[in-house]
């Protein structure tokens, strides 16, 4: 297998979303250099680098928070714009941020239903921030989200999240990205504070979105995480693309060379 | 945390209070206390040391309990305005101020001939008016609600000042009195309570069906049937005891209307949800499509309206304003710290505004108690400190659960 096999777009499946030619400054720091991105449905692609590589960066693009400089963005081959973190909404381009976003203080059905709650029919002489909530109805998409990402560490959705683990709450957090008509899912290190039991959960979590056909963008520092549950591993480096790898043919060896020093056969060029 | 599985005095006191009824359960008991303490055994030491004749439960006397009701409306009216902000972890120091002005400007526009009507609703838009100022220099300007507020409260109490030069006015309006004076007939009274219980139990009945329907998790039997009792006891007794000295008044009705609405506005909308989000974590309420700032502007002029509420009741109750009883007194650390007795969270994200009426009745039995045992006004300072901090240091007990959770 050459070495052109392992950039983007090659033996791999038809992209769901796919970015190209991504540039980014923050002031004189040249954050993104080009960076070519894809991730295809039931499918999920690991991000690595290493720090300051732009995985961040490119991920805060990707769901509208930072606004790219240049380049074009691809939802299923038609060209969109993200300019916002609507856009990336409306796309179904969901994020859930290392710190999970959630509200301590609020029981697991509220925290997923959190900004969208639905309302009682009717009263429609109310402004709708106004109108019943259904609280009824938020458990019942509680127990559906957790049901078809097959959570069962959760004992009761009206739990409050405080009294929660680390594990739960990624689980609560990836249900609410889940939830929402999403069909790209991105996780920023969601392993990272969690012990190995409730590593595995969250694992199982993430295969399971990829088995509910979800396009799932993995952002990780731990190669066994990875080599565990991605099916293909994208490296950048210093703001640019290294190369993307299938996993079933590399090594976390290769991964390490890459993130740190570049693509392999690149170094042995210039050597 | 804790690793032989037992679980800890400390850790069940706080699961308990995660819980709806539960989260009652430190303010009544410190209530329950105050009333016994008043109520039972000062009574009773003063026959053992044989200082009294017979028995005399001056303190549960239907007199009394009537009188300590009307004392603590006012308190409990800006305690429940105060406890809006502090869900959003903001505190309002100008509400008494604010109620002064209200009260204050309602006074001269009675006396200059306005129907009481009409100037109690300009005086409660005005009041909205005042609220929300503060906020839009707490969520659009950024300052700290603390010294926002600190600013009106130094602001309003100069401008009721102005208003009034003399510091006191008359108020005789009959239908500003009319919200002290006006008595519910003793029947009608009871049939009032007997309707909030009917609907209390159909709409927990109601909500149970539903649960079951759905298939969600419904709560035991007894903790509804519980839930429904106690409620339904503690309506009657109040009803009950006030109708045996005088009525129910009018004024109480109004108090309980207005908690009543605005705790289903702040648990049961997305209104209310939102106060909790930022509460819990302006952040995620953010990044959840909560339009923060707006949240925060709403909750102040809810703080203004019930500060205005506050100072139309109080001129109602003494008949007059008077800088003292209103901008100038104790009333505004009674009012908040009403609301943290409560249970509400100085830092945001949990309380109940029924809390707050609870809360208000502990610091109003504790005045009325202390008064008629003849203690000095230096005791009834240091008895209230030293309750509000038992009550800041059970809400940092509680809180750091949440926070050891990651």
């Amino acid at each position: 297998m050459g070495p052109e096999s392992k950039k983007v777009g090659h033996s791999a499946p038809p992209a769901h979303l796919s970015v190209r030619g991504i540039q980014k400054r923050f002031g004189g720091v040249h954050a993104l250099r080009g960076v070519d991105f894809e991730v295809a449905r039931g499918e999920v692609m690991a991000l690595v680098g290493d720090n300051g590589a732009g995985k961040s960066t490119l991920m805060k693009v990707l769901a509208g928070a930072y606004v790219a400089d240049e380049g074009q963005f691809f939802l299923d081959g038609a060209n969109v714009s993200i300019s916002n973190p609507n856009d990336a909404a409306d796309l179904g381009i969901q994020i859930v941020y290392q710190d999970l976003s959630l509200c301590e203080n609020l029981d697991v059905a509220a925290n997923l239903s959190l900004g969208s709650e639905p309302v009682k029919p009717g009263w429609t002489i109310l402004p709708r921030i106004l109108r019943p909530l259904d609280d009824l109805e938020m458990e019942v998409k509680a127990k559906e989200a957790f049901d078809k990402l097959e959570v069962r560490t959760l004992q009761s959705v009206r739990a409050k999240v405080g009294g929660l683990s680390g594990g739960q709450r990624q689980a609560i957090a990836i249900a609410r990205a889940v939830g929402a008509d999403s069909t790209v899912v991105m996780l920023d290190e969601p392993t990272a504070a969690l012990g190995v039991a409730q590593t595995r959960q969250v694992l199982e979590v993430v295969k399971r979105l990829r088995e509910t056909n979800h396009a799932v963008v993995y952002i990780s520092h731990n190669m066994r995480d990875i080599f565990d549950v991605a099916d293909r591993i994208c490296v950048l480096r210093h703001g640019g693309n290294v190369a993307t790898y299938q996993r079933s043919e590399t090594t976390p060896d290769e991964i390490v060379v890459a993130m740190t020093r570049g693509r392999a056969n690149e170094v042995n060029d210039a050597a | 945390m804790q690793p032989d599985g037992r679980i800890s005095v400390l850790d069940r006191f706080r699961t308990m209070r995660e819980t709806r009824i539960g989260s009652f359960a430190p303010v009544l008991l410190a209530l329950a206390a105050i009333w016994a303490w008043f109520g039972l055994a000062l009574p009773l030491w003063d026959l053992a040391s044989g200082q009294a004749d017979g028995f005399r439960a001056i303190f549960l006397s239907p007199r009394n309990i009537y009188n300590l009701f009307m004392q603590s409306a006012l308190i409990a009216t800006l305690a429940v305005g105060i406890t809006t902000v502090l869900l959003l972890g903001e505190i309002d120091l100008s509400a008494a101020a604010t109620a002064g002005v209200c009260a204050a400007l309602l006074g001269v526009m009675v006396l200059a001939g306005m129907p009481g009507w009409l100037a109690c609703l300009i005086v409660m838009a005005i009041g909205i008016v005042m609220g929300a100022a503060q906020g839009v220099l707490v969520a659009y300007v950024g300052i700290p609600s603390f010294v926002v507020t600190l600013a009106g409260l130094l602001g309003y109490q100069g401008l009721m000042q102005k208003i009034l030069p003399t510091g006191n006015l008359n108020v005789g309006d009959p239908f500003v009195r009319g919200f002290t004076r006006v008595l519910i007939p003793d029947i009608w009274g009871l049939a009032l309570g007997a309707l909030c219980i009917v609907l209390f139990a159909y709409a927990s009945l109601q909500k149970q069906a539903r649960r079951r329907a759905l298939g969600l998790e419904v709560d035991p039997p007894l903790a509804l049937w519980g839930q429904v009792l106690a409620f339904g006891t503690i309506v009657i007794a109040v009803i009950v005891t006030l109708n045996a000295y005088r009525s129910l008044p009018l004024l109480l009705v109004l108090l309980v209307g207005i908690t009543t609405l605005l705790g289903w506005i702040t648990t049961s909308t997305p209104f209310g949800r939102s106060l909790f989000a930022v509460g819990g974590n302006a952040e995620s309420a953010r990044r959840a499509g909560f339009n923060v700032n707006r949240i925060r502007v709403a909750a102040f002029g809810i703080v203004g309206l019930m500060a205005a509420i506050g100072g139309i009741f109080g001129a109602s109750r003494f008949g007059s304003v008077s800088y003292t009883a209103f901008a100038g007194g104790s009333l505004l650390l009674e009012a908040i710290g009403a609301a943290v007795i409560g249970g509400t969270s100085l830092f945001g994200g949990r309380g109940s505004v029924w809390n707050a009426i609870l809360g208000a009745l502990v610091i109003g039995s504790l005045g009325n108690g202390l008064d008629l045992t003849g203690a000095s006004a230096a005791d009834k300072l240091m008895v209230s400190g030293a309750i509000l901090i038992l009550a800041v240091a059970v809400d940092a007990l509680s809180r750091r659960d949440g926070s050891t959770g990651q």
